[in-house]
């Protein structure tokens, strides 16, 4: 094995068992020890990152790609609910961030409006109504720690594997012939000309893009509209009958709504 | 890069001192409306030079600066401090995408008046952050830990969210009629035509205009900080550096929620006869939109100060009602009523302005009586027969 994947191997071994160390399960816990590991893999990982034109554009993508990784791992590392909301929504910035580097502004404050702007903030609405400080202790360990800190960490290490070339240039690259390797880039180059960066970056992406959606991909637009409309139309026939059958139940649930949180128990 | 970051540098300075004078303009105008002379005393720091208390904001900044920086023992502290800084910087990032008047003619091209240039979805990206401000509002009311607080932070955060779906609507109408999410595209278009979008569709500029007013909280849709039942609301347990944050972020809505009514819907820079309508300009034209533009704005700043003294605050109910009742299907006929227009009248705006004038501000009465008949706002003052559900 060539020292790229031992390097790969050693980061996603540190960054599974960093994973696990921080993840919330019953007892000792040893939080910094999996913090530390976590990092140092996550370092590893950034120092294979191909580098991108200038220094500012490889600095920029740097910090918010880190910002993006680091929240995503607070997300469901922290115990309580409310912490874990918001370090997904500094996740969701940071991935709109990743989008604008690349130049596709409409997908970079879509994903704001609709993650961060519509779900969470609802989200988050309904976990300070439901008071999550005083759930019992089992309610806040994640289950399956070990498997599920394994596949994320290897999931990211595979994705940094194929965007520094490390699998291609290795594995597949050795059994061809070099003229083989030599018409592949060229066409690749020549794809990349046709319908790269340099297309999304047109003065007018947003009608480019709404254009090919609205073409293209028709069906599967109207498909997703019908299924909006299904979904609205079944939460208005729910709130219609559950306030026709169980005014009493209603009025109840509506009290208990009104309990801020309370003082003790915090922990983060 | 540094046309950038000196365009960044001048835009926070120009816009942090327009908050501190939109501060003593709305006590000025509050005084003026009930007859009292307001802050008159402050001028010239040292010297007894009055200036008609012109320099009450900066004495008003030293105060807050010097003020102890309390943060009370039973709040969650990281939460607490996190939420005024996410209000105040989602609220200046906004500035980024908004023209400050047209472009700047020089030697070699021109210099656009705003940050960032080229950037192609302007308008959902000012939605996008007035969607960050909510987590300000409902962290604040959360992490203060305090029932009047949280009350304020949930009504500020329904209040929002329901909101925002007749503000869409109201600019899905501008998005249909100038084929583009680019705020300058919008304004061109407005120059080019010379006639301004409140008048192609009047339905839109209401819905807008109203769900701009409660989208900035300000009265008569100011129930996240209704005093005389909330003390404060949200930022009730906030004082010093964090209120000022929270209070400018308010002010910075506001002017934001002005640009946008100005640039949507009442022309931009443009002015009939003055400012020209194309893109070959002079530096005497290039100002003379910038003077517009910011006359305009500090029009409509000032209607909202007036309506503020004006309007009595709405009760929960009656501001759920209207934006769900009356707002949603309002934009909803007037997406309608444009795409008709866009798709089959394509041409009348140019041809023919002040019969679509006529006939789409006919059909804006027309609706809102249909929809005061059908769903009418007036309250029996009942309990609901289903239980204190809100409604």
């Amino acid at each position: 094995m060539s020292p790229e994947s031992w390097l790969y191997a050693g980061a996603t071994v540190l960054g599974a068992v960093g994973m696990w160390l921080l993840l919330p399960r019953p007892g000792e816990r040893m939080r910094w020890v999996g913090a530390a590991m976590s990092v140092v893999s996550l370092g590893l990982i950034l120092s294979q990152v191909s580098a991108l034109g200038d220094m500012l554009s490889q600095s920029m993508f740097i910090v918010i790609g880190s910002t993006t990784v680091i929240s995503a791992a607070a997300a469901v590392t922290f115990r309580n609910p409310v912490y874990c909301a918001i370090w997904f929504a500094m996740m969701l910035l940071g991935t709109a961030g990743l989008f604008m580097i690349q130049g596709s502004h409409f997908l970079s404050v879509a994903t704001i409006v609709v993650y961060a702007g519509a779900i969470l903030v609802t989200l988050l609405f309904v976990l300070m109504l439901a008071n999550p400080r005083g759930n019992a202790p089992y309610d806040r360990v994640s289950w399956e720690g070990p498997l599920s800190a394994t596949a994320g960490i290897v999931l990211v290490g595979m994705l940094t594997m194929t965007l520094g070339g490390v699998l291609k240039s290795k594995s597949f690259a050795a059994d061809m012939p070099s003229e083989l390797i030599a018409a592949q880039e060229a066409q690749a180059d020549d794809q990349a000309d046709a319908a790269g960066p340099v297309n999304i970056l047109t003065q007018d992406h947003s009608a480019s893009l709404g254009a090919r959606m609205f073409s293209a991909h028709l069906v599967s637009i109207e498909v997703a509209g019908v299924l909006l409309l299904a979904a609205l139309v079944g939460a208005v026939a729910i709130i219609a009958h559950s306030r026709a059958a169980q005014p009493e139940e209603a009025k109840s649930a509506a009290q208990v709504a009104m309990q801020a949180p309370s003082e003790n128990g915090r922990d983060r | 890069m540094w046309e950038a970051l000196i365009k960044i540098g001048l835009l926070i300075f120009v816009i942090m001192t327009a908050v501190a004078y939109f501060v003593l303009l709305e006590r000025k105008v509050a005084a003026w409306v009930q007859d009292r002379k307001g802050p008159n005393r402050v001028g010239l720091p040292l010297t007894k030079i009055r200036l008609f208390g012109m320099g009450q904001p900066l004495a008003d900044g030293v105060k807050m600066v010097l003020k102890e920086e309390y943060i009370p023992g039973h709040v969650d502290k990281a939460l607490y401090v996190l939420a005024p800084i996410s209000i105040l910087a989602s609220a200046l990032a906004t500035f980024a995408v908004i023209p400050f008047g047209s472009i700047w003619p020089t030697a070699d091209g021109y210099i656009d008046f705003v940050v960032a240039p080229g950037f192609d979805a302007g308008l959902i990206y000012v939605f996008a952050l007035s969607g960050i401000a909510v987590y300000g509002v409902i962290l604040g009311g959360w992490a203060s830990n305090n029932k009047y607080s949280f009350l304020g932070g949930l009504r500020s955060s329904a209040q929002l969210i329901a909101y925002e779906i007749p503000l869409s609507l109201g600019i899905l109408g501008i998005v249909l009629t100038a084929g583009s999410l680019r705020l300058d595209t919008v304004i061109a278009q407005q120059a080019e035509t010379g006639m301004w979008n409140a008048f192609v569709q009047p339905l839109g500029f209401v819905v807008f205009l109203v769900a701009a007013t409660a989208e900035a909280a300000r009265l008569p849709f100011d129930l996240p900080e209704a005093e005389q039942e909330l003390i404060g609301g949200f930022h009730t347990e906030y004082s010093g550096m964090k209120l000022v944050m929270y209070a400018s972020a308010e002010f910075l809505h506001m002017i934001t929620a002005a640009f946008l009514i100005v640039i949507l819907f009442l022309g931009g820079w443009h002015f009939w006869g003055i400012t020209g309508s194309g893109t070959e300009i002079t530096w005497v034209t290039a100002l003379l939109r910038v003077l517009v533009l910011f006359a305009k704005i500090c029009l409509v700043v000032f209607g909202f100060m007036m309506v503020r003294w004006t309007l009595p605050r709405f009760r929960f109910d009656q501001l759920m009602a209207l934006a769900w009742k009356v707002m949603l299907p309002l934009g909803m006929v007037n997406l309608v009523l444009v795409a008709a227009m866009v798709e089959y009248f394509n041409n009348a705006v140019a041809e023919k302005p002040l019969m679509v004038f006529l006939v789409m501000t006919g059909l804006m009465l027309v609706s809102i009586v249909v929809t005061a008949v059908l769903a009418p706002l007036g309250s029996r003052n009942e309990r609901s027969p289903v239980g204190d559900l809100p409604t």
